[in-house]
């Protein structure tokens, strides 16, 4: 698979402040891959969102430093509109994430085609498609601004899938959503990867992020602690000492391993619980 | 579709409608004439079905306007005509005359907008603005303003009653009801403003500023009495003009 | 010139407007809520002159009078009001008149000064001199007196409107002291407001790379 971002040595500040944001952050996203990036509060991930998706420096001046590139081109080539096309946004604040103008659901969804300049025809066709697919028909004739907030983050996702491009960034889409509609999100999100599009995804609930990525970022202080296949990143020494959840099977694991419990690997996924203990050794 | 004769016309053909009115009172210096509109704005509305709100509101913000500016002309409008007087007040023809031809003019245009805005979707006039020529931006910060407006009625309330809770005094003399105004207004305009940021995100992500045409769903049609219209009101003008100027 | 005041309606200017007339909005209905005396219906577009500059504003004004117009079209010809006030709130905080309390109380007056001058002869040509409101019983009582209708709608506005606008452009410096430079910082003159004036320090990154 080829490298679709690349980031080479970047660090960021916004114009106010002092602190350098993000510190020499060398990365690579694989054309086609699911990619979470992890790390806790304040330790840059939304900022790292914003550069890949042009924000920084477009719209968040301040210094960057380093080189980013999208497909093999460097990004600063690259106009802010035509950037909306190659790359989806969906951010952390779902109260906001509504266009403002539109007093339908339907047509909330349908403004990011009609930007495009997408034909009349096409527009219904595709918005009809998103609408089922995130499940959200039934609010079709909805004043977006009289939705929950767990509805307005699927109106969101919604209006930026509709655009159907290359590579979704997805901030934290889940922190309106109660259990069952986290799970749809991430179904959508998954099939989204298996149409073919790259998924850089940030979330804090680890247990999703273990289910459903292939690779992990950890960012910590604004720098990369490490990158790597997912089960590599959990079980590896660095991201223990970086003081992240571990997803909840992990966690109990872990813990009978200091009780002495001898396991066959080390758990990160719900479904691996039964064979992780599956050693004929035994402990009873 | 709508089938109603006058809600179904083109926006625009509504809104030169209330411009034709108020150039031919402009013209026509006859207080008759201005006042003659009156009647006709008032058939319009039954055949739009919204006489009842049309009337009603015209004698909730139109009335005690023209009673003022037509007891001022009365009475303090510069004249030698006098003819008849009331306690310290002198009455002239003069003034009598301006306040007849001031009111009957403030009538019809007033009228004539008011009516406007009884049979137009302001949606679909901003639609009808953008396709002769406002750029989209211009619409989008009017229908986002008439989006926002409610909103922010709404959190203004809130912050009233939760000041009412924290014990800041919204009754009582004056300068205590103004010291409630400030921290009232001000966590309203801040975190507003604070939301901006992250909607010209929104914005961006959806393409708003690529370049290219857009695409619209909303479609406004031109039916011919939309074309022909127009005219007829050019044709009425210049020969208002004529009619003026010539005889 | 034109390019110039393009480059003002930026993507966050844009967004603000819509924010500012619906302050206009909210203040004037706050306002009667508490029986205040005065209006506070151009607190928005004020706050939009000062931090986005003139242009902006005046396409403020434009539209907040044609919203108000939609409830009430008699009073739209003082459009012309309303935007003069801002285009004079964005040229007077250009010029450093909002720097501290005394100088806005002076731009307060200078703003009470351009609404008078621009709304009387509004309110004599179209309305005779009349409002519809208190004013004009203080201009018929001026009238009475024997002044004349110019000298009488001006006085009358003077008294109407120093209170209001003064007020006004007081609530806007406080307000604006308010705002996070975050958000100054990207607004036309939001520089003059903002805390922290750019003594950014220019040193490098000293962290090594730990991980490539
Ligand atoms: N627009 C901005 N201007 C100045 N500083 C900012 C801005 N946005 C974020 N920061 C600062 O940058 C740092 C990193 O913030 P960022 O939002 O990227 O973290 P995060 O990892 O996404 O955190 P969270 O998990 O809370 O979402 C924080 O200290 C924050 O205060
Ligand atoms: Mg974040």
């Amino acid at each position: 698979m080829t490298a679709i971002i690349q980031l080479d040595n970047v660090s960021y500040r916004y114009p106010i402040g002092d602190e350098w944001i993000l510190k020499h952050v060398s990365l690579e996203i694989k054309k086609g891959s699911f990619v979470s990036i992890v790390g806790n509060n304040g330790s840059g991930k939304t900022t790292l969102c914003n550069i890949l998706r042009g924000f920084i420096p477009h719209f968040h001046k301040g210094d960057l430093e380093g080189t980013i590139k999208l497909g093999g081109t460097d990004m600063s080539e690259y106009q802010l509109g035509q950037l909306g096309e190659k790359i989806g946004f969906v951010f952390q604040n779902p109260f906001i994430q509504i266009s403002g103008v539109k007093d339908t659901v339907f047509d909330e969804v349908a403004y990011g085609l009609e930007n495009l300049g997408v034909a009349e025809e096409d527009i219904y066709k595709r918005v009809e498609e998103v609408l089922s697919l995130v499940k959200i028909q039934h609010l079709r004739e909805k004043n977006p601004f009289e939705l929950s907030g767990g509805q307005r983050q699927r109106v969101a996702l919604a209006s930026i899938i509709v655009m159907d491009p290359d590579i979704l960034v997805i901030d934290e889409p889940s922190s309106q959503l109660d259990p069952i509609g986290t799970e749809h999100v991430f179904e959508i999100i998954r099939l989204m990867k298996e149409r073919g599009k790259t998924i850089i995804l940030v979330e804090h609930k680890m247990d999703l992020v273990a289910e459903y990525s292939d690779e992990l970022i950890v960012l910590d202080k604004g720098e990369v602690l490490m990158q790597g296949p997912t089960r590599e990143v959990l079980e590896s020494e660095i991201f223990n000492t970086a003081n992240i959840q571990y997803p909840h099977v992990t966690e109990v694991a872990l813990e009978l391993q200091k009780q002495g419990v001898k396991l066959n690997f080390l758990p990160i996924r719900d479904s691996e619980i039964t064979t992780c203990f599956k050693n004929d050794g035994g402990n009873e | 579709m709508n089938q109603n004769p006058i809600l179904s016309l083109h926006p625009l053909t509504k809104f030169y409608f209330a411009i034709f009115i108020t150039v031919s009172v402009i013209i026509v210096p006859n207080y008759l004439f201005a006042y003659a509109w009156f009647p006709v704005l008032i058939v319009i509305a039954a055949m739009a079905k919204v006489a009842k709100s049309f009337i009603s509101f015209i004698l909730k913000t139109l009335i005690i306007l023209l009673a003022i500016v037509f007891l001022m002309q009365v009475f303090f409008y510069p004249g030698e005509d006098v003819i008849g007087s009331w306690w310290i007040f002198e009455l002239t023809n003069e003034g009598l005359l301006q306040g007849l031809s001031l009111t009957s003019r403030i009538l019809a245009i007033g009228s004539a907008f008011i009516l406007f805005f009884r049979i137009v979707e302001i949606k679909d006039f901003v639609k009808a603005l953008e396709d002769i020529g406002m750029p989209p931006t211009g619409a989008y910060i009017v229908l986002s303003t008439l989006q926002i407006i409610p909103e922010m009625r709404r959190q203004s309330n809130t912050i009233m009653e939760a000041q009412k809770t924290r014990g800041v005094e919204t009754e009582g003399s004056l300068i205590v009801r103004a010291k409630a105004f400030f921290p009232t207004l001000t966590p309203l305009i801040l975190s507003s403003i604070a939301s901006t940021e992250e909607r010209a995100i929104t914005l961006e992500s959806r393409a708003f500023s690529a370049p290219g045409k857009k695409t619209s769903l909303h479609k406004l049609t031109k039916r011919p009495i939309d074309r022909v219209l127009p005219w007829v009101y050019v044709g009425i003008i210049i020969g208002l003009i004529i009619w003026r100027v010539f005889l | 010139m034109l390019k110039k005041i393009k480059a003002d309606f930026n993507l966050l200017a844009i967004l603000l407007i819509p924010i500012g007339i619906a302050v206009n909005f909210v203040g004037f209905q706050v306002a009667q809520i508490l029986r205040l005396p005065i209006f506070l219906d151009t607190i928005g577009t004020i706050l939009i002159g000062v931090i986005a500059g003139p242009w902006v504003a005046l396409v403020a004004a434009l539209i907040t009078n044609s919203i108000t117009a939609i409830f009430n079209p008699v009073y739209f010809p003082y459009v012309v009001t309303s935007m003069a006030i801002g285009v004079g709130a964005g040229l007077l905080s250009k010029y450093g008149m909002l720097s501290n309390v005394y100088k806005t109380i002076v731009s307060g007056l200078v703003i009470t000064a351009i609404a008078v001058v621009v709304s009387s002869p509004i309110t004599v040509i179209f309305f005779g001199g009349a409002t519809g409101n208190t004013s004009s019983a203080i201009t018929a009582t001026f009238l009475a007196m024997g002044q004349n209708i110019w000298g009488a709608v001006f006085s009358s506005a003077i008294i109407t409107e120093i209170a209001d606008k003064v007020v006004s452009v007081l609530l806007v410096y406080f307000v604006v002291k308010s705002i996070s430079d975050r958000y100054l910082s990207k607004m036309k003159y939001g520089h003059l407001y903002m805390k922290k004036r750019n003594t950014k320090s220019k040193k490098r990154i000293t962290h090594p790379n730990l991980f490539t």
